[in-house]
Parts: structure tokens; C-alpha cells; sequence
């Protein structure tokens, strides 16, 4: 056969349903990328104010957000915060999933929902519950109810991504490994944990990001010179509402994007995704 | 010999160790006693900054306090939420409008007089009129912000920013969260009608002023003027006077029916622990080295008569009887009473 008649023979039909697929993929890609590339283009332009065409590129608000102590501070605690909420989720959340997909508990339905209302509850009335609730028991509003707060609201998302790992796990391994001897301890360490461990991380990741980003809880939680970003921000965009805001926004979102980054190469979340 | 006095090891390290556990126990009640806290709400931006870096400190050191000053909103919701009996804040510091409304609901005192806050002798009769609970320690002028460089006229009255040549470049505010937008509905209703109070002639106007582009915060209608999105807007005075020097093309209009007053209010919640410190607070805010700070560092007009401005300050701000004479004061008690009404048919009238 010639090359040409090869060609022809190569080439595709046009297929109408792949075209619709590909162009709702980019559709979809740009609504959700589109609003991150404003804001970089907001946190790179140069004026006092956020206009769009741009008139150039100046690193100006980012100069200004890493120079302001409240910006700074606000992001470590943020930080700190995220991280400790990252370890308490993973714990309780691991544990009460194992126990519900596990524990032949009586009302496992009931306790499930039970576990799962914090998502089901608006943030801001957690929020002010545990305010509140901090206020009447005299604890004030320490760095460690913030913490609590943010836990309460960031473990369903590691119960959820751990029952899904549990629904789908071959309990037949576990009883192999019993079979041959294994303590309970050592089936949980060796086979269960490493089995779970990509939804465990799933959802820890989940629980960091929304403690970083947490504002409704946070709101009434804060104290003076003990706020989040995200609560810092909101109070900043009411008296100046400048690049530094996008510019902070960049920050945030890099480094939840760094997290996941993270994450993914130490714990490798794709396994996660394979399940 | 041993003496009668001689203490035994195990006796002198049981009363060593009581004495420790009493010591610790009392420590924070001494502490407390040494350092009082006052907890005040205080604004952000360049406010909070000057507060934060000279005001606040030197008050410290004068009352021998330390000073919580809470920058992040929701102010009253939070005051609401916490204990009458020991409340969140000593000193709630917002605009009128919030100021009514609690005390409305107890949270804050009624009347601040002379006897309490000395420096309240000196202030101008609107600080403390019967349209404030509490003391205004500063007040704004609402009123037209615009372009310099759009070919405009100066705003000579209200009625301007109906001009049909403003559709879709007029600015106003998001009536139900904005207290300038609630002020700016019961201008209308004054220029357009009977009074402040009269709510259907506000409502006839606002529906004139259609296409309006709408903000939150004042913070926003500033930028929207700067960057041309807007060219004429409701806005207080320091939003615009704050770029003097600046070479921005905005400036700052007094309609002619007067300017609305945007006043910054202290006041003091019943169930403070520290009442005597929060009074001495008001006080010190009212002295007129301290009102000059921030009146000249933010533009806001100082309710303390006895404050000399620069020249360049005084020539702008409300610092005569007879430029404080143009303040028009809304009766937010009247407002406050009716915001849902008013807020549903606003959001009405302005959807879409």
C-alpha cells in the first residue's frame, strides 16, 4: 500500500461524541483554572487597585505580604494550625472509620450520620456553638479550641475517604495473616494500616486543606493577634483592598497545592485513586 | 543542743511545697491584679495600624494595662454570643447604626457623660446628641466621591448622581450591609421627599439611580473610584482624602443639602470587669494629642473642639461649629426597627 492510502486508512473519522468530550473536559478545566489565573494576573499587576487589563508585572504585593508581620504571623499559625488538624483527623477520623466499618456497633447508620453532621451543620453556627460553648465553661478562646474546632469539621472528610477504602478491602488477607500466626496487632500494623493508609492520607489532605482555608469556624474563635489568613484576610480586604490580597491568595493556594504535592510523592495518593 | 526552732527537713519541704502550691494557685489572680486587660474592638487598615503602634502602647504604659484590641469582625454577634456578666469587650468601638442596636439589646451603655469621661465636656454637641448611645470620638462626612479627570462637574447636590450620563459608572453601596448605603436610602428620602424617614420616596429615587454598581465596603467604592470603574460615588470624605498627595484623579464633594455623618463611636458594656479603665480608655481617645494623631493619619474629623490641625487637614475636615453645623445624623434607632422591611424591598428594587 502507498504511503497516501495509508494515510487516509490511518486517519480517524471525526467523531462527534469524542469532540463534545474533549471540548466539556476543557470547559471544565478553565472554569476551575480560570479564577487562579486571575488572581495571579491581580497579584502580579502593579496598581493600587485590582483592574484588569494589567499595565505590568511587579512582584510588589508579594513583596508586601511576606514584609507584613500580621500577614506573616497569620500564615504560621494558619500553618500550625492545618498541621496539627492534619494529625488529630487522621486519628480520630482513622479510628472511627475502622470502628463503624468494623465494630458491629449497634445504630452503626445512626453513628455514621452522627460523625458525618459536622458537614451537614453550617460552619458559621459550629462556629459560634464552640464559641459560645469556650465562653460559658471560662476556657476563653485558646490556639488548641481553634485546633478542636477545625477537627471537628475536617474528620469527616478522613471517615468518609477511609469507609470507602474499608467497602472495597479483602478482609481474606487479614485472616491469612492470622492463620499464619500474627498477633491482631500485627495484621493491624502490617496489613490493615498499609491497605488503608492511601484514604487515611486522602482525607488528610482534605482536613488540611480545609483547616488552611477554614473562615466560618475560625471567625469567632480568633483572638487578637492570634487570627488565620483566611480571617486576616477578610478583615484586610474591608480597609484595603489591594494586590496583597491576591498575592496572599497565591500563597495559599501554592502551598495547598504543595501539600498535595507532598503527600502524593511520600505516601502516593494515585494508589488511592487506582482503588 | 537543738533548739526548740529547729525545723525538720521533711517539715520545712511540706511547707516549701504548700507554700508552692498556694503560690501557683494565687499567681494568676496577683497577675491579674498587678496588669488589668482592657478588651476594645479597633478598626484595621492605617487606623489600626497607628493604634497598634503608638496609641495603644502608650496607653499601656500610662494605665499600667495591657490592651486586647480585636480587629476582626463580627464585633456585636461576638458581644452577643458571650456572657453579659463578662462580656467580650470593655470598650465596643462601631459606627452608629451597630451601636443602637446593641444597645437595644443591653450589650453596650446608654449615655456617656462628662462625669465618667471627662474630656466629653469638649466634644461637639454631635458626639453626644440623641442620635448616639455612647460618645463619637470621630466622625466622617458622607457624601459624593468622583473623577477628576472624566470631564465632570464638581457634585453641587445630591440630585447629581441621578445625571443619566452616570448610568452604569455611578457607585453606591449594598444596602443591608453597608451603613453609607442605609445612609445614602435616607438621604433620598430627604431630597426627594418629606424627610430621612420617608422611605417610598428613598425607594422612587433608588430605582432612578439604576444602572448603580454596588459594594460591600467603602474600602471597594475606593478602589472602584480610582481605577475609573466608577467615576461618581457614595463615599465618606477619608475614603477619598486618604490619597491627597497621591496624584489620583479623585476628589471629594459636599452636596449642598449636607453631608451625612459617619461617626465613630466608643461605648462601654455594662458588664465590664474593668469599667473605670474602659471609662479612662474613652477619655484618653478624646485627648486632643491623641484625636490630632488620627484625625491627621486617617482624615477622620476629631469630636474634641480643643483639636488644632495642620493647616492642610483643617481646610478639608469638619473642625468648625459651623462646618460641623452641615452633619445631618439618621435616627438609627428608627432604621434599626425597620432594616428587614427596608432590606427585602432594596434588595428588590436592586436585584439584578
Amino acid at each position: 500500500m502507498s504511503a497516501p492510502s495509508q494515510a487516509v486508512a490511518n486517519k480517524q473519522p471525526f467523531d462527534i461524541g469524542r469532540a463534545v468530550y474533549l471540548a466539556l473536559n476543557l470547559a471544565l478545566l478553565a472554569f476551575l483554572l480560570l479564577p487562579i489565573a486571575i488572581v495571579l494576573i491581580f497579584a502580579l499587576n502593579p496598581t493600587p487597585y485590582i483592574s484588569f487589563p494589567p499595565v505590568g508585572v511587579s512582584l510588589r504585593w508579594f513583596e508586601k505580604f511576606f514584609a507584613s508581620p500580621e500577614f506573616m504571623n497569620a500564615l504560621f499559625l494558619s500553618l500550625w494550625v492545618a498541621g496539627c488538624v492534619l494529625v488529630l483527623s487522621i486519628l480520630i477520623g482513622g479510628a472511627c472509620a475502622l470502628a463503624l466499618a468494623r465494630g458491629n456497633l449497634p445504630g452503626r447508620t445512626f453513628l455514621t450520620a452522627f460523625f458525618m453532621s459536622p458537614l451537614m451543620l453550617p460552619a458559621i453556627l459550629t462556629g459560634l456553638a464552640l464559641f459560645q460553648s469556650y465562653l460559658l465553661v471560662g476556657i476563653g478562646r485558646p490556639v488548641w479550641g481553634l485546633i478542636l474546632a477545625h477537627t471537628l469539621v475536617a474528620v469527616p472528610y478522613v471517615i468518609r475517604t477511609t469507609l470507602a477504602v474499608l467497602h472495597n478491602f479483602d478482609r481474606r488477607i487479614e485472616e491469612a495473616a492470622a492463620v499464619l500466626g500474627a498477633s491482631p496487632a500485627r495484621v493491624f500494623f502490617e496489613v490493615t494500616l498499609p491497605l488503608i493508609r492511601p484514604g487515611v492520607f486522602a482525607g488528610g489532605v482534605f482536613a488540611f486543606i480545609v483547616s488552611f482555608d477554614q473562615f466560618p469556624v475560625s471567625l469567632f474563635l480568633v483572638v487578637p493577634k492570634g487570627e488565620t489568613l483566611p480571617v486576616v484576610l477578610f478583615n484586610y480586604m474591608k480597609f484595603d483592598l489591594d494586590g496583597a490580597i491576591a498575592a496572599a491568595s497565591m500563597v495559599s493556594i501554592l502551598l495547598a497545592l504543595s501539600v498535595v504535592l507532598v503527600l502524593e510523592r511520600l505516601i502516593g495518593l494515585k494508589a488511592y485513586v487506582k482503588l | 543542743m537543738i533548739s526548740h526552732h529547729t525545723i525538720s527537713r521533711r517539715k520545712a519541704l511540706r511547707v516549701g511545697t504548700s507554700l508552692a502550691v498556694l503560690g501557683a494557685l494565687g499567681a494568676p489572680s496577683i497577675l491579674h491584679a498587678q496588669t488589668k486587660t482592657l478588651k476594645i474592638t479597633t478598626w484595621g487598615g492605617k487606623w489600626g495600624d497607628i493604634m497598634k503602634a503608638t496609641v495603644l502602647p502608650a496607653f499601656e504604659k500610662e494605665f499600667k494595662c495591657t490592651v486586647s484590641a480585636d480587629q476582626a469582625f463580627p464585633y456585636v454577634p461576638k458581644l452577643q454570643a458571650s456572657p453579659r456578666n463578662d462580656p467580650l469587650y470593655d470598650v465596643l468601638h462601631t459606627n452608629s447604626n451597630e451601636q443602637w442596636n446593641s444597645f437595644t439589646e443591653g450589650l453596650v451603655m446608654g449615655k456617656i457623660t462628662a462625669k465618667e469621661v471627662p474630656n466629653v465636656a469638649d466634644v461637639y454637641a454631635y458626639a453626644v446628641s440623641d442620635k448616639i448611645v455612647g460618645v463619637s470620638i470621630f466622625t466622617s462626612a458622607i457624601g459624593l466621591g468622583y473623577r477628576t479627570d472624566k470631564g465632570l462637574s464638581k457634585p453641587a447636590s445630591w440630585k447629581d448622581l441621578a445625571d443619566p450620563k452616570l448610568a452604569g459608572v455611578r457607585g453606591g453601596y449594598i444596602i443591608p450591609v453597608n451603613s453609607l448605603g442605609q445612609c445614602h436610602l435616607m438621604m433620598l428620602g430627604k431630597i426627594y421627599g418629606k424627610g430621612l424617614t420617608d422611605l417610598d420616596a428613598a425607594y422612587k429615587a433608588l430605582e432612578q439611580l439604576k444602572p448603580i454598581k454596588l459594594v460591600d465596603f467603602t474600602g471597594q467604592m475606593e478602589k472602584m473610584l480610582l481605577s475609573g470603574e466608577v467615576i461618581e460615588g457614595v463615599i465618606h470624605d477619608s475614603g477619598v482624602y486618604r490619597y491627597d498627595g497621591q496624584n489620583q484623579p479623585i476628589d471629594f464633594s459636599s452636596p449642598s443639602e449636607g453631608v451625612l455623618a459617619l461617626e465613630q463611636v466608643l461605648n462601654v458594656t455594662p458588664g465590664s470587669k474593668v469599667k473605670e479603665l474602659a471609662f479612662a480608655y474613652i477619655d484618653y481617645m478624646l485627648r486632643p494629642d491623641v484625636q490630632k494623631l488620627l484625625a491627621e493619619g486617617v482624615w477622620y474629623s476629631p469630636s474634641n473642639k480643643k483639636v488644632k490641625l495642620d493647616a492642610k487637614y483643617d481646610a478639608k475636615l469638619l473642625t468648625t461649629e459651623a462646618k460641623v453645623a452641615t452633619l445631618i445624623q439618621p435616627d438609627w434607632k428608627w432604621y434599626n426597627a425597620r432594616k428587614e422591611d427596608i432590606d427585602a424591598r432594596v434588595t428588590k428594587i436592586l436585584k439584578g
